[in-house]
C-alpha cells in the first residue's frame, strides 16, 4: 500500500554543476571512466537524498547516469551512429544518433543504474523510467530500415528485453517515456503497439509518460495500451482542456501539477488547487501526484522547492480526504489490468 | 537557371550556444556575446560561401525558433507554454494574445543591418534576406485569448509585420510560412482553428506590396498561393501545386535525414520543373535546424552543386 495521492517525479533533474564538467572532461578524455563512473554514482545518490529529503514517495536519481533520454539509449543499442548534436529549443541539444544498420541489444541499458538506486534508497519503490521505442526511433535518423514499422519494433523487442531485465532484477515501477507518440496521427496505432510489444510478458507496475501533444489522441487509445498508469502534463498548459481525462478508466493518472520549464516556483496553495481540479474527473485513489516531466532544465534550487512545494500541497490534500476515510492506495500492476 | 539558396535558420552552432548560455549567467558580457554573434555569422558567410550558396540568411542565430525573440517586440503578447514544432523533436514558446498588437521598438532591423555588413565584407555578391515568421503561421501558433477570430488575429500580425517590414535593409524578405502546408491541431493542439484561405492569401499579398517576399511552407502542399512572392516548396513531405505559375523554390534536399542525397538524382528531379519554370531556386525542405551542423553543411554543398544548371 501507499499512501494517498503517492508522490513521484518524472526523471530527469538537473545535473549538479561539478558533474556537468565531468561529463564535459570525459569528452574531451580528460579523465579516466572509474572517475567518471564514481562521479555519476555520487551525483546519483545526492539527487536520490534530495527528492527524498523533498518528500517524494517514489524518487528516482534524476538520470545522472545518462547524458540525455534518447542519446544515452541509442549509444547503447548496437547499430547506432552519432553525427553531432542537433538542437531541441534554445540552447539545448542532444547528440541524435542515426540508424546505420539493424539495431541490437549488446548490454543492459539501465540496469546498473537501477542497482545503484536500490542499493541506496530508503523507499521500497522507486520509479525507473526509459524512454519508449517509437520516441528512440522517432528522435533518431533512420539511414537503414526500409520503413518505420521496421525500425520502431527492432527497438520494441531491444526495449522489452530490458524490462524483462529489470523486472528479475527486482525493478517494481517502471515508467516508459513516449513524448513524441503522438506526433503522426496517423502512426499512434504503431506507438501503442510497440508499446505494447515492449511489456509483452512484464507483471510490474509500468506507467507511460507523455508530454507536450494532444491528449485527446491518447485518449483514444487508453483502453488499448497495456499499463496501469498514464503521466501526463497539466501545469504547462494551465489546466486547460481536461476533458479528455473522462476517458481514462481502470487506469492510474499521473497528473503533472508543476510546470518544468518557467522557473516561477507554483504556491503550495496554487498546487492544491490544481490537484483538488483533478478530482472533478477521477476519484484521488487513481491519481499520482508528479511534475509536468523531467526538471533538468531548471536551476537546481528551483527544481527542488518546486518538489518541496508539490509534496507539502499533496499533505494538505491528503488531510482533507482522511476525513473520508481514504488514506493509502493499493500499488497497481500490469496483473491488475 | 538553377539558384541554390538557404531558407531559414542554420544549425546555431554549440560553441555559440555556450557563449549565450554564459551571457546568461552573467559570465559574458554583452559586448563579448556581441561579438561572438558576428564572429559565428561571419564563419556562416564565409561557408555558404564555399558551398556555393547565392541566396542567404543570416541562419537566425539570434533566434530560439522561428517566433522567439520577435514575438517579444510585440506589445499585446506574452510568451508562455513549451509546444512541439509540428512532429520535430524542436520546440517553440508560444506565443500568447492577450491585447491589440502592436510593434514595440526592437532590435531586428540592427541585426539585419550588422549581417549586411558582415556579407558585404565576406561574401558582397550573394543576397541576404530577412528572415520572419509569417502572419498565418504566427496566427495559427498563438493561443488566442483577445481576437474574436485567428482571422483577425492574422491581420492582425499583419500589420505587425508591415510596420517592421519597411525598416529592414534588405531587398527579399522570408516570410516562414510552414502553416500555408501543414496540418498542426491534430498533433499538438486540441483546439482545430484555422486562418481562412482568402485572409491567409490576402495577408501575404498586402505584405508583398511593401518587400519582395519569399514564402517559405514546408511540412506538405501547400494550399494557398500567394501571388506576386517566391514561393517555397517542400519536394520532401509536398509537392508544387498544379495549378501555381509564380515564382519558385523547391525543398528538394531533406533538412530532416541525415542520409545524403545523391546529385545525379536531384538534377533529374529537377528537370521537369527547369521545363516549367526560367528560374527555380533549389533549397533544403525546412529548416536546417534539424541536422546536426556537420551534415547541415554537406547538405549546403549537394545543394550548391546544383546551381547554375
Amino acid at each position: 500500500m501507499l499512501p494517498i495521492l503517492p508522490t513521484s517525479v518524472i526523471g530527469s533533474y538537473p545535473k549538479p554543476r561539478w558533474l556537468l564538467r565531468m561529463y564535459r572532461l570525459r569528452e574531451l578524455g580528460k579523465i579516466p571512466e572509474e572517475d567518471f563512473k564514481e562521479a555519476v554514482k555520487d551525483a546519483s545518490v545526492a539527487v536520490l537524498r534530495e527528492h527524498e529529503r523533498a518528500g517524494v514517495d517514489i524518487p528516482w536519481e534524476g538520470e545522472m547516469w545518462r547524458s540525455e533520454m534518447t542519446e544515452y539509449f541509442t549509444a547503447k543499442i548496437k547499430g547506432f551512429r552519432f553525427y553531432g548534436p542537433v538542437r531541441v529549443w534554445g540552447n539545448a541539444y542532444f547528440n541524435k544518433a542515426a540508424a546505420v544498420d539493424k539495431l541490437e541489444y549488446k548490454e543492459p541499458l539501465v540496469l546498473d543504474e537501477f542497482l545503484w538506486v536500490k542499493e541506496n534508497t530508503t523507499r521500497e519503490i522507486v520509479k525507473v523510467p526509459i524512454t519508449g521505442p517509437y520516441t528512440i526511433a522517432e528522435w533518431s535518423f533512420n539511414e537503414y530500415y526500409p520503413d518505420k514499422e521496421s525500425f520502431v519494433m527492432d527497438l520494441a523487442k531491444i526495449i522489452n528485453k530490458e524490462l524483462k531485465t529489470l523486472e528479475d532484477n527486482g525493478a517494481k515501477f517502471i515508467q516508459l517515456d513516449e513524448p513524441a507518440m503522438l506526433n503522426h496521427p496517423d502512426e499512434v496505432p504503431l506507438a501503442v503497439e510497440a508499446i505494447n510489444r515492449a511489456v509483452k510478458g512484464i507483471k510490474i507496475k509500468v506507467g507511460l509518460h507523455v508530454c507536450y501533444s494532444n491528449y485527446y489522441l491518447l485518449a483514444d487509445y487508453f483502453d488499448d495500451i497495456r499499463v496501469t498508469q498514464f503521466a501526463l502534463e497539466f501545469a504547462n498548459r494551465q489546466f486547460r482542456d481536461m476533458d479528455f481525462v473522462k476517458k481514462l478508466s481502470g487506469k492510474e493518472l499521473g497528473y503533472g501539477v508543476v510546470d518544468v520549464h518557467n522557473p516561477r516556483v507554483e504556491s503550495v496553495d496554487e498546487i492544491v488547487r490544481a490537484i483538488k481540479k483533478i478530482f472533478n474527473y477521477l476519484d484521488p485513489e487513481w491519481v499520482y501526484i508528479n511534475p509536468d516531466c523531467g526538471l533538468k532544465l531548471l536551476d537546481r534550487r528551483i527544481a527542488y522547492q518546486k518538489l518541496v512545494n508539490m509534496v507539502q500541497a499533496v499533505k494538505i490534500v491528503r488531510k482533507e480526504l482522511e476525513k473520508e476515510g481514504k488514506t493509502e492506495v493499493e500499488f497497481r500492476t500490469l496483473k491488475d489490468i | 537557371m538553377v539558384i541554390p539558396a538557404l531558407i531559414g535558420s542554420l544549425p546555431r552552432p554549440v560553441g555559440l550556444a555556450k557563449k549565450i548560455e554564459q551571457y546568461s549567467i552573467g559570465r559574458l558580457s554583452e559586448e563579448q556575446l556581441e561579438e561572438a554573434y558576428r564572429e559565428y555569422t561571419r564563419r556562416a558567410f564565409i561557408n555558404l560561401k564555399k558551398a556555393r550558396i547565392k541566396v542567404i540568411t543570416d541562419g537566425l542565430y539570434r533566434w530560439d525558433d522561428i517566433f522567439n525573440p520577435f514575438i517579444r517586440f510585440i506589445d499585446g503578447v506574452e510568451v508562455n507554454g513549451l509546444f512541439k514544432f509540428y512532429e520535430n523533436n524542436f520546440f517553440y514558446r508560444s506565443p500568447v494574445v492577450k491585447g491589440d498588437l502592436s510593434l514595440k521598438e526592437n532590435p531586428l532591423p540592427e541585426w539585419i543591418n550588422i549581417a549586411q555588413g558582415i556579407r558585404e565584407e565576406v561574401y558582397p555578391e550573394a543576397t541576404l534576406k530577412a528572415v520572419l515568421p509569417g502572419p498565418v503561421t504566427l496566427a495559427y501558433h498563438s493561443i488566442n485569448e483577445h481576437y474574436k477570430t485567428l482571422d483577425e488575429l492574422a491581420e492582425a500580425y499583419k500589420n505587425v509585420l508591415a510596420e517592421l517590414i519597411k525598416e529592414l535593409d534588405v531587398k527579399i524578405v522570408e516570410l516562414q510560412e510552414p502553416a500555408l502546408a501543414a496540418e498542426l491541431s491534430k498533433a499538438t493542439r486540441e483546439v482545430e482553428e484555422h486562418v481562412s484561405k482568402e485572409v491567409a492569401k490576402k495577408v501575404i499579398e498586402e505584405l508583398a506590396k511593401i518587400k519582395k517576399l519569399w514564402v517559405v511552407t514546408y511540412f506538405g502542399t501547400p494550399q494557398v498561393l500567394p501571388e506576386g512572392v517566391i514561393l517555397n516548396v517542400d519536394l520532401i513531405d509536398g509537392e508544387v501545386p498544379q495549378d501555381y505559375k509564380g515564382e519558385i523554390g523547391l525543398g528538394i534536399v531533406d533538412a530532416r535525414e541525415t542520409k545524403m542525397e545523391r546529385a545525379d538524382r536531384l538534377r533529374d528531379k529537377l528537370r521537369k520543373y527547369l521545363a516549367r519554370y526560367d528560374v527555380v531556386y533549389v533549397t533544403p525542405n525546412t529548416l536546417l535546424d534539424f541536422l546536426p551542423e556537420s551534415v547541415a553543411w554537406r547538405k549546403l554543398k549537394l545543394l550548391g552543386k546544383l546551381g547554375g544548371e
